[in-house]
């Protein structure tokens, strides 16, 4: 421990607070509870160039307001982030902010979360002193799904610089100099980096915005809910936007052990796109060669009575929680089905160069590693169903399967959410919510037990995998049913090597990583 | 002497002796002036006593902040572990100065001489001197000087068989005032915007390409040579204790005789104005003064009986800067004036820092609607509160260079804002 | 110009050549020919970083071509290892860097504070009628860009004007009409 940090003391807004030495006025103010605004400094971008002079506070012994994004805290330091020269300091820095800032919150997207908007707000300046007549800049796109509002940019270079310190691309610029500043991109030369989409995250007004979300919905018409992105096998911690029970956007969500403060576009879609697609909205079963509505409490007794394992083959996804493939599996086991494959879309893998550990994964799905976790085994193909075998599929494995699929099966039973081609041949479906639809877990590449919440209702009866499994189980004589996901998760960690000891709180938000028993192959990577 | 005129009161040392000379353009020239005797000295000596020679000497750097030279090369590291760089600044961009020109185009070998016993002092294995674009006249003399000087074997490898090397490259800057900043000069060097960035760290821990550099004023460094080969008791018997030397003043706007002058410091700056540079054409009389260039604040003609040193201009309320007076007549339009100044700092402005992005074309904007005669009795309130909140709150100290004149404007000439308002 | 160019270049003095001239040797690709080569070369040289030489690059396209262009940028981009975005920020962060094609001669008349006491804003104006430009605009003959310039750096001298590399002192409304005329 010779190299155990130093504890250093200072006193902010009068309350004391004890930091490893090196860590910054504004981070120490963190631990002693009081914010100290901000507009250039991020967290997760490494350089600062203090240019937005927001942070400034008084310091004892210095003749000048300083920084506190960059300077360092120091022993028995006494700062005050409420003087009245701080306060007017930063009153002023708002001021000058909005002499050319359009008054057009009300069709801004950032309005509600938005930091100019919020301190303008709290320092409250309703009347500006600006006669001038105010700069236009217009709109510009500087990707093809972004834009940028030129006139709302208080040209902070959050976006610059993580395309320069975090992407590693440094495709977007400040154009001009001074009052004529702006940020721009080569001409011709729009971005296209996997990762641009953080540019309008970091973005502390509304000066970036994804044109597929641009006047989609205001801050606080929307619910978020912590998510998993479901893009591929990192697991990306993320926030998920909803309105009128649509996904409208997602935002990655801080886990420093998996993603940052980032995520990739082709995650950020994902979840955007399973708002599409012809859902399962209610059981149904074969009555006299068509599928007809059923009630659940109809098609589970229905399907624990005709349902058994002879010859039978099992489909699943890498795209259901944990919680499914623990009840599949046992559902499975109970009538005598053996093995069964998923199989994983492919693509290419892209780094985040200031970020490493973050990529988008060639396995383009969360759960794979929780799939082998419940012993299937990864596939290349479709497998050929032998006639009159018992199918049972899960999810999104038949998704591109010809429409004659499992059409010799003897009985075929579908498990998923949405009412694929193949579905059609099925002996029953069980209509099942979405991982936005439903609480559950994803284990990512390298091992990592995640939690992901409910952000959306079923459509129609729907229900998560876990929970009418685990009553059809019931009606097969298991144990009696679960309702809630705590339960679910307490059955699967009591019987899955690797899970020991796992409850689904103790998961937090963060995660945790498989014991020994169950770490993947991969994790070495 | 002065040039294009000199003055009695001047003195004339190894700096501006040759100015209008163009014998001294040319390395044999120069060398028959008696140029490039210094050098063979300085390399004899221990780089540590280069520097001391100048710290005693009390040299100032000339580029308007005044800080001591010697005690700034002290801070490069003496164990070199790698490159040192040294800058020269030649990107004289302050309205009012321009004294760094006259040294480029007539005594470009002092400059460079200047620079190299410098480099030997802090240990640099280059030299940049980085002079603003728009003077290619002046940087074309400069640069076939160093040509020379390379051919002579002043500069390059092995100098004068002395088994010591060092470059020197002339740079070109491209328009921009705040290349002129210490650390946005090196930006700018590196092939950057000329952003000036936060210290620390300091140009002698992490400056030019992350290397110890120390950046000084042509004006500076040409004073070096002579120090070192006379001593800096020769070159305190000129000068105030505190500001020791001599000085090159640069005397434009409303004046007889305009022009560069090497004065002792501690002139009185009435005689400058007076008697160095004949008051105003015409019988006029001077209604303001701004001493230092530009950034400094303006003084009223009663206000001129003040020593011209660091410390005395202090005293007056105003700064030396680069001692380069910018005097106005009677019949000029202060506010106007002001209004001039402004917009040469929002143009200048680099945009980091939002007080001076902001701020500075804000009050170009206000100045120029009071001057159309479309003020407000607020806009003074609202300019004195930009004064405020454009002080110290910076990176660099642009926003502050608006404020100096614009606050003293205000002060001492309230009735030509208040007239206008009214009107 | 003319005399000079039978000397090789020292590399000394390759980040200090004029770029505003009257000699254009208008040209699409900067560095596939010898001259541009040597000229990157030579400016490299000088510096620990391949990134120093980006104003020194900028400059000899402008030296060449009267301007720097978007495919200019790009080609010194890929030269120097930096993004076209990269180039295009400083180049557009420095003001004598013309990024659009100026007139012949590209007139700057300094009018900040010290020509400004003097009469810099009728030598602006003359300057403007003689040449029949608009203010930043390249007159209707190509010949003329007329510009208001920020300090010169030659405030004893007022008023300043630059026009091209050279620099025209003291200058009065009633010089205008000769300056032009020793301009052709």
């Amino acid at each position: 421990m010779s190299d155990a940090a130093k504890q250093i003391t200072l006193t902010i807004d009068g309350v004391e607070v004890s930091v490893e030495a090196g860590t910054t006025v504004l981070q120490a103010a963190e631990h002693a509870g009081v914010v100290v605004p901000h507009y250039c400094y991020h967290p997760g971008i490494p350089s600062r160039p203090a240019q937005c002079r927001m942070c400034l506070v008084e310091i004892e012994g210095q003749p000048k307001l300083q920084p506190s994004c960059v300077f360092p805290a120091g022993d028995g330091m006494v700062v005050r982030t409420t003087s009245e020269t701080a306060e007017t300091a930063r009153k002023s820095v708002i001021e000058f902010l909005l002499l050319n800032h359009p008054l057009d919150c009300p069709i801004c997207d950032a309005a509600g979360q938005c930091m100019l908007q919020d301190y303008a707000f709290e320092t409250g300046q309703l009347r500006s002193r600006y006669a001038e007549a105010k700069m236009v800049l217009g709109r510009d796109r500087v990707a093809e799904d972004i834009l940028y509002f030129g006139d709302r940019c208080i040209v902070c270079t959050r976006c610059v610089r993580f395309m320069e310190d975090i992407a590693g691309d440094n495709a977007l610029v400040v154009a001009q100099r001074g009052h004529k500043a702006y940020i721009d991109t080569f001409p011709g030369r729009d971005l296209d980096h996997a990762f641009r989409g953080n540019i309008v995250d970091v973005c502390p007004v509304g000066a970036l915005v994804h044109e597929d979300f641009v006047f989609k919905a205001r801050a606080w018409d929307m619910d978020s809910s912590p998510g998993i992105c479901p893009g591929c096998s990192t697991g990306c911690n993320i926030e998920v936007n909803v309105k009128e029970n649509q996904v409208v956007r997602t935002k990655p969500r801080l886990n420093p052990d998996v993603n940052s403060y980032w995520m990739c576009d082709h995650g950020r879609r994902s979840l955007v796109m399973s708002n599409r697609g012809v859902r399962a909205e209610a059981p149904m079963v074969r009555q006299g060669g068509e599928l007809e509505p059923a009630s659940w409490n109809e098609a589970l007794a229905w399907v624990a009575g005709e349902l058994n394992g002879s010859s039978g083959i099992a489909l699943v996804s890498a795209g259901v929680s944990n919680e499914a493939l623990f009840y599949t599996r046992a559902l499975l086991e109970r009538i005598g089905v053996e093995g069964g494959t998923f199989q994983v879309e492919q693509g290419d893998e892209v780094t985040l160069s200031g970020f490493p550990k973050l990529k988008l994964r060639a396995d383009r799905a969360p759960n794979a590693v929780g799939a082998e976790l419940h012993r299937f085994t990864r596939a290349d193909g479709l497998p050929e169903v032998p006639d009159g075998a018992t199918l049972v599929v899960l999810g999104d494995a038949i998704s591109n399967a010809p429409a004659d699929y499992g059409a010799n099966a003897g009985f075929f039973l579908y498990i998923g959410s949405h009412l694929f081609p193949a579905v059609g041949n099925a002996t029953a479906v069980l209509p099942a919510a979405t991982v936005a639809e439903s609480d559950g877990t994803f284990v990512n590449y390298e091992g990592r037990v995640q939690r992901f919440h409910r952000a959306l209702r079923t459509p129609g009866v729907a229900r998560p995998t876990w929970m009418f499994l685990s009553r059809l189980l019931e009606h097969l004589g298991g144990e009696s049913g679960v309702r809630e996901i705590d339960d679910a998760f307490a059955a699967m960690a009591t019987g899955t090597a690797g899970l020991e000891g796992m409850s689904w709180a103790g998961l937090g938000l963060r995660g945790e990583l498989l014991s020994e028993a169950g770490q993947p192959a991969v994790a070495a990577e | 002497m002065g040039y294009p005129y000199s003055h009695d009161l001047e003195v004339g040392t190894q700096l501006s002796r040759h100015f209008g000379d163009e014998r001294a353009r040319t390395l044999e020239g120069w060398k028959g002036l008696g140029g490039y005797a210094t050098l063979p000295k300085a390399l004899e000596m221990d780089p540590d006593a280069i520097t001391e020679v100048v710290k005693n000497s009390g040299l100032r750097g000339r580029g308007g902040a005044g800080f001591p030279t010697g005690v700034k090369w002290s801070f490069m590291p003496k164990e070199p572990n790698g490159a040192h760089y040294l800058c020269c600044n030649a990107d004289e961009s302050e309205p009012g100065a321009f004294k760094d020109r006259e040294i480029l185009r007539w005594v470009p070998h002092l400059l460079i001489e200047g620079c190299l016993i410098a480099a030997r002092a802090i240990r640099a294995e280059h030299v940049y001197i980085y002079v603003r674009g728009e003077f290619f006249p002046f940087s074309a003399i400069l640069r076939d000087a160093v040509v020379e000087a390379y051919e002579g074997g002043y500069a390059g490898e092995d100098i004068l068989g002395s088994g010591w090397s060092c470059d020197v490259t002339v740079h070109l800057g491209a328009g921009a005032y705040i290349a002129g900043e210490e650390t946005g000069l090196m930006s700018s060097l590196m092939g950057g915007r000329a952003e000036p960035w936060i210290k620390p760290p300091f140009p002698a821990q992490s400056g030019a390409f992350g290397r110890p550099t120390t950046v000084n004023n042509v004006e500076t460094l040409a004073a070096v040579p002579m120090i070192v080969a006379e001593g800096a008791d020769w070159y305190r018997q000129w000068g105030t204790d505190k500001s020791p030397g001599t000085k090159l003043w640069c005397c434009s706007g409303h004046l007889e005789r305009p022009g560069t002058y090497e004065l002792p410091l501690g002139v009185n700056l009435r005689d400058v104005i007076y008697e160095v540079c004949g008051g105003a054409p015409n019988g006029k009389k001077i209604k303001a003064v701004i001493p230092g260039g530009s950034s400094t604040a303006m003084l009223t003609d009663d206000e001129l009986d003040c020593s011209g040193c660091y410390e005395g201009m202090a005293e007056a309320g105003s700064a030396l800067g680069t001692a380069s007076p910018i005097v106005m007549n009677e019949d000029t339009s202060i506010v106007s004036a002001m209004r001039r100044i402004a917009q040469f700092y929002a143009h200048e402005s680099c945009g980091q820092c939002v007080q001076c992005r902001e701020g500075t074309s804000w009050t170009a904007k206000i100045l120029h609607r009071i001057e159309v005669g479309e003020g407000t009795a607020e806009d003074l309130d609202t300019l004195y509160h930009l004064c405020v909140q454009m002080t110290g709150r910076t990176i660099c100290p642009l926003a502050d260079s608006v404020v100096f004149p614009l606050v003293s404007s205000l002060d001492k000439f309230k009735d030509e804002y208040e007239a206008l308002i009214k009107r | 110009m003319g005399d000079q160019v039978k000397k090789p270049l020292h590399p000394a003095a390759a980040s200090s050549q004029p770029f505003q001239v009257t000699d254009l040797r208008p040209t699409e690709r900067l560095f596939d020919d010898p001259e541009g080569r040597d000229r990157l070369d030579k400016a490299l040289s000088r510096y620990p970083e391949k990134r120093a030489a980006l104003l020194p690059m900028l400059g000899y396209a402008q030296e060449r071509n009267g301007w720097v262009s978007d495919e200019n940028m790009a080609e010194i981009a890929g030269e120097l290892d930096l993004t076209p975005a990269y180039v295009r920020s400083v180049a557009t962060f420095y003001t004598m860097y013309n990024k659009h094609p100026v007139g012949r001669h590209l007139i700057q008349v300094c009018t900040c504070i010290s020509c400004h006491l003097d009469e810099a804003e009728e030598v602006f104006q003359r300057f403007l009628s003689e040449t029949g430009a608009r203010a930043g605009e390249v007159s209707e003959d190509g010949k003329y860009t007329v510009i208001e310039a920020e300090c010169l750096g030659a405030c004893g001298f007022a008023t300043a004007v630059q026009i091209n590399d050279r620099y025209f002192e003291n200058v009065t409304p009633e010089k205008v009409p000769a300056i032009l005329d020793e301009l052709d």
